[in-house]
């Protein structure tokens, strides 16, 4: 069995690299953590096939972890309702193990981000795996990046004895805390190191390598990236692009109004009319030709001490996201220049 | 091939708490009346079909077990302690995980899907105030009717994951019914695509028709123009029929109609694809006996299906060979499979001339006799002996013609059935009666015979105790032969004329009071 995380560079063919080993005949199980990807992937498999092939099954991670393994499982010992996706209160965490307090809200509803613990603690992992085993021959976790809490420990204790068992990510795309439960796992995604360390612990075999190469960024891009956030990418490509930065008001408002150039906030975008996005959301998209990126008041100022690679590890992955999105020119704004469209 | 397993029955109809297991191919389901086989094949229709409506329109009262609706109504009615009923169909690998789970009352990861019948929990508070109530009223209308896999994913009539087909030969005119039918044979057949296809291409079809034939209609009328009807109730699949020779299906003869939809039930279209479940209700109904063999020569023959058969048919259940065979008790709700019967009995009754054997499957005291004499007389005789008649103490009489006695005493053994078998001695009674069954005999099963070889035959026997009648109705107008030789070249007709002359005048030979006598101990 091959058991493989690959770390991805942003617009590196992640999805393909996926999509290429689905065909008609395939037994095939392949896991999103968005909802976004899973639409994707859906639709890539159809654009490949035709149609979705009766073997294959895409799922969204909660959606998998629910309905694919512990209903099945444990659906006649657990009544439970469907998922909460609240976080639970703080109190639960002093909870025993044992108690189904700890799992079930008043509602018997699931807590999202403890599914994953309650099939350890039932000590049905090994049923997982078989199950996986029984049906597929390649497993696929996408955007592994995102899994955190008890749902990192699920992918680690996952084993089954199938073909291939295939982790993909960037690790610096994680930008979701869906999966937190108190301080389960609550440091792996604070250095790259630790991260691999953990997985390669769990079996996994560590490749670098694969995806290292992005197709959407231009070299000029990829060694912005490189240099400014030490986030390591490398371009397929040997164009040049250009990156600037704006100071001018009269350019920034023209490229306010410009249709064709998304504008990527920080957050709030939703109070800026026309084109625009916040930097996390942006994740998966590969729709931008030339981007915006508006530089909120702290990343501005680490842009121009040149030392962005020292921004908060969040918004770090967040400006990284953004950047990763421009196939074409980046334009760097200071957000003040925008403040009189803020609504 | 998609295949049930095992049925898990609880609180159904008259199953409280019910297994059976059942057979790759064919399952013939024989038992009394009321025993339960349409009951089971009710069953499995409803798990298949996914029809909560079908739930319905039975009526959650009629299925649930009455004692235990009663049981609760005067107990202490405690809502908690509220019944549930359940049917889960257990099915071979079906290489779905939709399918697969824990979600079952054995608890292993098996394939399978059931219907759940249980109080709907948010109306707790209405269900009290129903059961605070003085009367019997059971809260039946704040039940819930699910159908989910074992996977614990829920299903409906929309996604069915075997493809089944229910032939009741009772309602085998009904206009529903075989509208139904010619629905799923015509579903089972035809792929999705290709039905959808044919769809558009009829209603193409009748608007051309408006167009090139009713316009000449049409033309001369003004502001109004005559149509045909297209849409749900008038499309490719309500119109459609199943013909034979050109002749409708639901123009044919019920024992025709019965025929054909068997007939074509069993067909699989090149690619595999038809029914996967056949259930029969008693296909013997309407059918002449040459054509109920030519259906049994179908059913026999065919292959990569599933059949379920409640009948009252010894032809069906012998020639489908009686391994198939499960028994239904109406005192018992645990029933027999005749699976463990010799190979060589099983394979003997397919062949052996039609006969009695759901008679004997079914009852509990049996005395078997050889030939036709012995049949006629033995209700005469046995009232003779214990002046009750054999209705009133349940006994059975079998003749099994020639000596065949051990094929029956296989099924007797397996079925715990009471057997008592009369023998003549023909000549050497150590031999022929006494050793020949020597590894039948238990508590249930004993032999009866003449131990003087010189009788050795029942009518030596019967001669020997009844000179006086014998002698006076047959020995008048013989010139050669005396009344015993007589007897003997015409054995039923004499025991008719003794039956019909001197039924109260028998005396038993004592191998048969004793026997008569032993099947009641």
């Amino acid at each position: 069995m091959d058991k493989r995380v690959v770390l991805a560079v942003a617009g590196s063919g992640k999805t393909s690299h996926i999509i290429n080993k689905i065909d008609e005949s395939s037994r095939a199980l392949i896991v999103t953590y968005t909802e976004n990807n899973y639409k994707n992937i859906k639709s890539r498999i159809m654009d490949k096939v035709g149609f979705i092939p009766a073997g294959v099954r895409v799922h969204t991670y909660f959606n998998f972890i629910y309905s694919f393994c512990l209903k099945p499982l444990l659906g006649n010992k657990i009544k439970s309702k469907g998922i909460n996706w609240d976080m639970p209160l703080s109190f639960t965490l002093k909870l025993n193990r044992n108690d189904p307090k700890f799992y079930l809200d008043g509602h018997n509803r699931l807590y999202h981000n403890r599914i994953a613990k309650l099939l350890d603690q039932y000590g049905v992992m090994h049923e997982v795996s078989e199950r996986v085993e029984k049906y597929f021959d390649l497993v696929c976790f996408d955007e592994v990046q995102d899994f955190g809490g008890h749902d990192f420990n699920f992918i680690c204790k996952l084993s089954p004895n199938i073909e291939s068992l295939l982790l993909v990510g960037d690790f610096f795309q994680h930008t979701f805390d869906t999966s937190r439960d108190g301080n389960v796992n609550s440091n792996i995604h604070k250095n790259l190191d630790t991260y691999t360390q953990k997985l390669t612990q769990a079996g996994y075999t560590l490749d670098t390598e694969l995806l290292s190469h992005s197709y959407r960024c231009s070299p000029t891009t990829c060694s912005f990236v490189s240099e400014s956030t030490g986030i390591k990418i490398q371009s397929h490509r040997d164009d040049e692009t250009k990156i600037q930065l704006v100071q001018s008001a009269k350019l920034a408002d023209e490229i306010f109004y410009d249709e064709n150039i998304v504008k990527l906030f920080f957050k709030d975008s939703k109070r800026y009319c026309g084109f625009t996005e916040n930097w996390g959301a942006t994740k998966g998209l590969d729709c931008y030709s030339d981007v915006c990126i508006v530089l909120n008041p702290t990343t501005l100022q680490h842009y121009k001490k040149n030392k962005l690679n020292e921004l908060a590890p969040q918004t770090k992955n967040k400006f990284y996201v953004a950047c990763t999105r421009a196939k074409r020119n980046i334009f760097l704004v200071p957000e003040s220049l925008y403040r009189h469209h803020k609504q | 091939m998609k295949q049930i397993k095992k049925i898990k029955l609880k609180n159904f109809k008259r199953f409280r708490d019910s297994e059976i297991n059942f057979h790759e191919e064919k399952n013939i389901l024989i038992g009394d009346n009321e025993a339960g086989k349409s009951t089971i094949l009710t069953a499995i229709e409803l798990v298949l079909s996914g029809s909560k409506n079908k739930v319905e329109s039975i009526g959650l009262e009629s299925i649930f077990n009455t004692d235990i609706v009663k049981e609760f109504l005067t107990g202490e009615k405690k809502e908690s302690d509220l019944p549930t009923l359940h049917v889960e169909v257990f099915l071979n690998e079906q290489e779905n995980p939709d399918l697969n789970g824990r979600n079952n009352s054995d608890g292993t990861i098996s394939d399978g899907i059931k219907l759940v019948c249980e109080p709907i929990e948010e109306l707790g508070s209405e269900i009290r105030e129903i059961l605070n109530q003085d009367e019997s009223n059971f809260p039946f209308e704040y039940y819930s009717v699910n159908f989910t896999t074992f996977s614990g994913e829920a299903y409906s009539g929309y996604r069915k994951f075997l493809k089944h087909l229910s032939i009741d030969s009772s309602q085998i005119n009904s206009e529903y019914a075989t509208r139904e039918y010619i629905k799923t044979v015509y579903e089972s057949l035809a792929k999705q695509n290709q039905r959808i296809k044919l769809r558009n291409e009829y209603r193409l079809q009748k608007s051309k028709f408006v167009e090139e034939n009713l316009e000449k209609i049409n033309k001369d009328i003004d502001k109004y123009q005559f149509s045909v009807k297209t849409g749900n109730k008038s499309n490719l699949e309500t119109d459609l029929t199943i013909t034979e020779d050109y002749i409708a299906l639901e123009n044919r003869g019920k024992g025709r109609q019965c025929f054909i939809k068997t007939e074509f039930a069993l067909t699989r279209s090149g690619d595999g694809q038809g029914i996967d479940t056949l259930l029969l209700e008693e296909p013997e109904n309407h059918l002449s006996h040459t054509n109920m063999k030519k259906l049994i020569s179908r059913i026999s023959n065919s292959e990569a299906k599933q059949i379920f058969i409640a009948t009252h048919n010894s032809l069906i259940s012998t020639r489908l060979d009686l391994r198939n065979t499960i028994l239904l008790n109406s005192n018992s709700t645990s029933p027999i499979s005749l699976e463990a019967l010799p190979e060589d009995t099983a394979k003997f009754f397919i062949k052996a001339p039609d006969n009695n054997i759901l008679e004997f499957i079914l009852s509990s005291k049996v005395i078997l006799v050889e030939g036709d004499a012995e049949y006629i007389l033995m209700g005469a005789l046995y009232e003779s002996v214990t002046s009750r008649t054999l209705e009133n103490d349940d006994v059975h009489i079998i003749s099994v013609g020639g000596t065949s006695f051990k094929r029956y005493l296989d099924l007797a053994k397996l079925l715990n059935i009471r057997v008592a078998v009369i023998r003549d001695n023909d000549g050497d009674y150590e031999a022929n009666c006494a050793q020949n069954y020597n590894g039948y005999l238990d508590d249930n099963i004993n032999i009866f015979y003449e131990e003087d070889n010189e009788k050795s035959t029942f009518e030596i026997c019967f001669y020997e105790d009844n000179k006086g009648i014998c002698d006076e109705l047959f020995l008048p107008g013989r010139k050669t032969l005396t009344a015993l030789e007589h007897m003997l070249k015409n054995k039923a007709d004499c025991a008719f004329e003794l039956l019909d002359k001197k039924s109260d005048k028998l005396n038993p030979p004592t191998y048969l009071s004793r026997a008569i006598e032993w099947i009641n101990e």
